[in-house]
């Protein structure tokens, strides 16, 4: 599904160039779960940002579903983010101005999905995460671990074929945490969703099927999860 | 989408209370300036539109050029009428209109007196009706206002002589207390926005000097209308009138060449070189400058609303970042954006047209005039409203909407985004230097203004205008023996001082001016301005005499007393050299006995002219009475009485002198009451959108205000550090405004004959004004913020 080869990122400062990313070289198929891991300052937000065509590598190929996206124009793109990718934040990144269900909703307008199908899959999606009598609060008015399941729900209502995950239990307590991360696996496993997950911790790394470890901008290492 | 962008909005508004009342107050008042500006001139520009042949109607008007200037008028000579219609064939219709004033009277069935009133008549070919197409409710023109001494009245002026407008056809109305007239036509009422404001118009065939063939006596009371041929090009007629002028005037040996001119029935309104009978005139340059003030009202309305916006498009960008990975495409954010100014930009309009409404009555109070915010009267209105609120969104919303939906999602979601790196700061500084620029200009020009007219109220004009009445005098002959009697008996009244009788007032726009020679020499330069007055004149007005005498007591024109400027225009170096010349006006012949000091015959607008008093007793249309300054309500009121019963079959008319000359100043009073009011509005609106974006800018500097704090610096030194950029640009916004004022300022005073000096002050007190008003703003705000304490803003980071 995603075959990135030789992704380099670096930005130049008076004729310096600092590397972000170099030589990295991977794929990741259909229905895979991958956390990438690293120390701070490694290139993981860089390499997911590419990877959600927020940032364009320097050098290199990206592949999306056989697709060269390298340098891809702004309505592709946007057709990729309407279709294809969904993206969960470690802030959450709600629109505050909007309640639960419009929020869940605001995907599906931009995909121009009719108004009697948003509704139904609005509440569909609510009637999964159990947030039905949430649905007219304002995100202020929500815990964390709360805000996080509508941001997954609305990353999931436009039934993206990945959903990439910057941190998504960063700020969230150790229980919520668990909460999130069962659900991430049960979409993996029971819908086949293809998730991408930055992560520090290594319990929630577990919960995927491989890991790519990365430091200074290099894969050091391409593990996989034993179940 | 539109209905739920249209309630994030109004959530949005909701959340930020404080920008959102700075939004709104500052474009609505704006806005329901604009308005008031629109619907005025729109009112102006209505006058004498509802005529069916309006394009095709022109006033003839007299112009002269002598060697020392121009003169104008918007009267001609009463023969010109019946000469021109012989003569130019492009015409197709001529008519003459007179107009007249004086007492008139309704006699009820015995012939007994029912109802009198000094008011202005018009005396009218039967053409005149052609050419304007007025709605008769009974009558015809062609058929009943063609006989001598029949009369047509407006459907108002019937209902005041006669109670009721069918009564009043057959009925007789008596002219100045000899000219019997039938009522034969009775037609509705004029609006108000008209120049020919006729309520009774008597046939032309009335008009006791209709056969006057005397081409060289212009009155100004003469007018004379003309309807082009449908097919007739206005450059050929005018050419046939050139032409026309040309051979009649040839010969011609007055003192300027006399010359006739088309004028377009819309600029009868508009152009104060000529009058018009409706006495009101409100100049294009006038309508120009009031646009140009709304025109700023919205501009510094809008700038407001772009830099509150820009500035607070950094906490939309998370938003923003959000709905770009949603997959939005720029044009949908911008259309989101456009769509919030749009809200803002209608609840503004709401709260303007409210603003408007209860504005409105002082608008009408300071125009005096009937000015109209009826949306289904006038479409128009609506049009401009809904084209308002269109632009206002479009001039302040696009540009944000464009910053904030060009913002970079990854940066946007990472929170990178700040008010330095979100673009717009430049544009901030400069909008804002461009909207303080506009405030100081027209703050300059404001205090100016009021200068100036302070000067014009307390310049000594050379006479008294203290406790002095002018009281109008019927000059029949019958009424002109019973003057001295009646002066006799006024001087009786207690704490009435001293009468006069006279053709005019010191100063005033009624002139008559004539050739003159001097020793026998005719003058073709200049004509000089002529005065009847009588022997008590100069004590009456206070005018100083500074060689000579005054006039002897005498009916007729025996002697002349002469101002200054008449010796400097005839080159008299020492006022002494005059007396005993000989000085012939109108075929009288009198030496000058007096030199007056000189006095402002005029508005302030105009230099004094040259003039030469004489006594004659049939002139005397006035008397001046002196009176105790603490009496004047006593003694006028005793001298109508007196006045009532010598004259039982006149109009008693008075004003005082004081009150005469406000006149004068009218439009500069409206003018006054305008700039002081759009200069606060706009001062309001400035310093509002400052204390918003100073609001913004402080908060947004929060963590850099701390962390200064945390190495030391003091909260004054805080203060200074974010007011300081804030004072400079409003200096620089003055520095920018002062040529600016200056030439605007200068061009305004030009106008005027006498005029303060333009000084350095009223441009330093703007720029204190301005400072000190910036600095109060902006220290409340950052006194606040430099007063937080450090821990609250870096705990988050």
């Amino acid at each position: 599904m995603i075959a990135l080869s030789n992704i380099e990122k670096y930005y130049s400062n008076k004729g310096v160039k600092n590397y972000v990313l170099r030589h990295v070289t991977t794929q990741i198929s259909q229905g895979e779960f991958v956390s990438v891991m690293g120390p701070s300052g490694a290139g993981k937000s860089t390499l997911l940002n590419i990877l959600g065509l927020l940032e364009q590598p320097t050098y290199g190929k990206y592949e999306f579903m056989g697709e060269d996206v390298s340098a891809l124009k702004e309505s592709k793109r946007i057709e990729l983010y309407r279709h294809h990718i969904g993206f969960v934040f470690q802030a959450y990144h709600l629109i505050d101005e909007m309640t639960v269900a419009e929020n869940i909703e605001a995907p599906l307008l931009y995909k121009k999905v009719g108004s009697a199908e948003r509704k139904s899959r609005v509440a569909d999606v609510l009637d999964r995460f159990n947030i039905v009598a949430k649905k007219d609060l304002f995100p202020n008015q929500l815990s964390g671990g709360q805000q996080q399941l509508v941001g997954i729900a609305r990353a999931l209502v436009a039934q993206p074929s990945i959903i990439l995950a910057d941190e998504p239990t960063g700020n969230l307590q150790s229980a919520q945490a668990l909460q999130i991360m069962d659900l991430f696996k049960k979409l993996n496993q029971e819908e086949g969703i293809t998730i991408i997950q930055v992560t520090h911790s290594e319990l929630n790394a577990t919960y995927g099927s491989r890991i790519l470890h990365l430091l200074d901008g290099v894969i050091k290492e391409d593990e996989a999860v034993l179940a | 989408m539109f209905k739920l962008n249209l309630k994030i909005a109004l959530r949005n508004l909701w959340k930020h209370k404080v920008y959102t009342f700075i939004n709104i107050a500052g474009l609505s008042v704006g806005m329901a300036g604009c308005i008031l500006i629109f619907i005025f001139i729109r009112y102006q520009l209505s006058y004498d539109d509802d005529f069916s042949n309006k394009d095709r109607i022109y006033r003839v008007v007299s112009n002269w050029t002598y060697k020392t200037g121009t003169d104008a008028s918007q009267g001609v000579p009463i023969p010109l009428a019946a000469a021109i219609r012989n003569d130019i064939p492009q015409l197709e219709k001529v008519a003459a209109i007179q107009r007249a004033t004086g007492v008139l009277a309704s006699l009820d069935q015995s012939g007994k007196l029912r109802f009198k009133d000094y008011e202005a008549v018009y005396l009218a070919q039967p053409e005149f009706f052609e050419i304007f197409n007025f709605n008769w409710l009974s009558g015809k023109p062609a058929r009943d206002l063609i006989a001598p001494n029949t009369v047509a009245l407006s459907e108002k002026a019937a209902i005041k002589y006669f109670g009721d407008w069918h009564n009043a056809l057959g009925k007789i109305l008596r002219f100045q207390k000899n000219e019997d007239c039938r009522v034969t036509a009775i037609f509705k009422d004029r609006p108000e926005n008209t120049s020919l404001p006729l309520d009774v118009v008597f046939s032309y065939a009335t008009f006791s000097l209709k056969d006057d063939k005397n081409f060289g006596s212009v009155r100004s009371s003469s007018e004379c209308y003309v309807l082009l041929k449908a097919d007739a090009q206005l450059r050929v007629a005018e050419a046939a009138l050139a032409k026309f002028n040309d051979t009649k005037y040839k010969n011609n040996d007055e003192s300027g060449k006399q010359y006739h001119t088309f004028q377009a029935l819309n600029d009868i309104h508009h152009n104060g070189n000529y009058g018009n009978f409706a006495g009101r005139i409100v100049e294009k340059s006038e309508i120009y400058s009031l646009s140009i003030i709304g025109l700023f009202l919205i501009l510094t309305a809008c700038i407001n609303f772009i830099n509150l916006a820009t500035a607070q498009a950094i906490g939309r960008s998370k938003e923003v970042g959000i709905r770009k990975v949603m997959g939005a495409e720029r044009r949908q954010l911008i259309v989101q954006f456009l769509s919030e100014t749009l809200a803002l930009s209608l609840i503004a309009m709401v709260l303007a047209c409210v603003l408007t409404e209860a504005a409105l009555p002082y608008l009408q109070q300071l125009f005096d005039e009937k000015i109209s915010f009826s949306l289904l009267q006038h479409p128009v209105i609506f049009v401009f409203l809904l084209g308002l609120v269109v632009l206002v969104s479009l001039v302040a919303g696009f540009y944000p909407a464009l910053i904030i939906s060009g913002f970079n999602p990854a940066l946007a979601l990472k929170n990178k985004i700040s008010a330095n790196s979100s673009a717009g700061l430049g544009l901030r500084r400069i909008l804002l230097v461009l909207q303080f620029t506009i405030t100081t200009v027209l703050v300059i020009a404001t205090l100016v203004v009021l200068k100036q007219m302070n000067y014009m109220r307390e310049k000594p004009l050379g006479f008294n205008t203290e406790a002095l009445a002018l009281v109008g005098l019927p000059a029949d002959s019958l009424s002109q023996q019973k003057h001295l009697n009646f002066k006799a008996r006024l001087l009786a009244i207690p704490g009435l001082r001293q009468v006069s009788f006279c053709d005019v007032p010191p100063s005033s726009n009624n002139v008559s001016e004539s050739d003159f020679s001097l020793n026998g020499a005719r003058n073709k330069d200049f004509q000089i301005r002529t005065m009847h007055i009588d022997q008590y004149y100069f004590e009456t007005f206070g005018i100083d005499l500074i060689a000579g005498t005054a006039l002897p007591k005498s009916d007729t024109a025996n002697a002349f007393v002469v101002n200054e400027t008449f010796l400097k225009r005839n080159n008299i170096v020492e006022p002494e050299k005059a007396l005993g010349k000989l000085l012939t006006i109108n075929d009288v012949t009198a030496p000058i006995i007096g030199v007056s000091k000189d006095f402002n015959d005029k508005s302030l607008h105009e230099q004094i002219s040259p003039i030469a008093m004489s006594s004659n007793k049939w002139a005397y249309y006035n008397m001046a009475v002196k009176m105790d300054a603490h009496e004047m309500l006593d003694v006028m009121a005793a001298v109508e009485e007196l006045w009532n019963e010598t004259f039982p079959n006149d109009v008693y008319d008075a004003s005082f002198v004081n009150d005469d000359l406000n006149e004068y100043y009218n439009s500069e009073r409206i003018m006054g009451v305008l700039f002081r009011v759009f200069s606060l509005v706009i001062i309001f609106i400035s310093f509002v959108g400052l204390f918003g974006l100073i609001s913004f800018v402080t908060t947004q500097r929060t963590r850099e205000v701390a962390i200064r704090k945390v190495l030391g610096a003091s909260t004054y030194e805080v203060v200074r550090l974010l007011n300081g950029s804030f004072l400079l640009l409003v200096f620089m916004a003055n520095l920018f405004a002062w040529p600016l004022a200056y030439i605007l300022i200068n061009k305004w005073l030009s106008q005027y004959a006498y005029r303060i000096d333009l000084s350095i002050w009223p441009f330093l007190t703007a720029m204190f004004i301005s400072m000190l008003i910036t600095l109060l703003t902006v220290s409340l705000r950052s006194y606040k913020v430099a007063g937080t304490n450090p821990v609250d803003a870096l705990k988050y980071e």
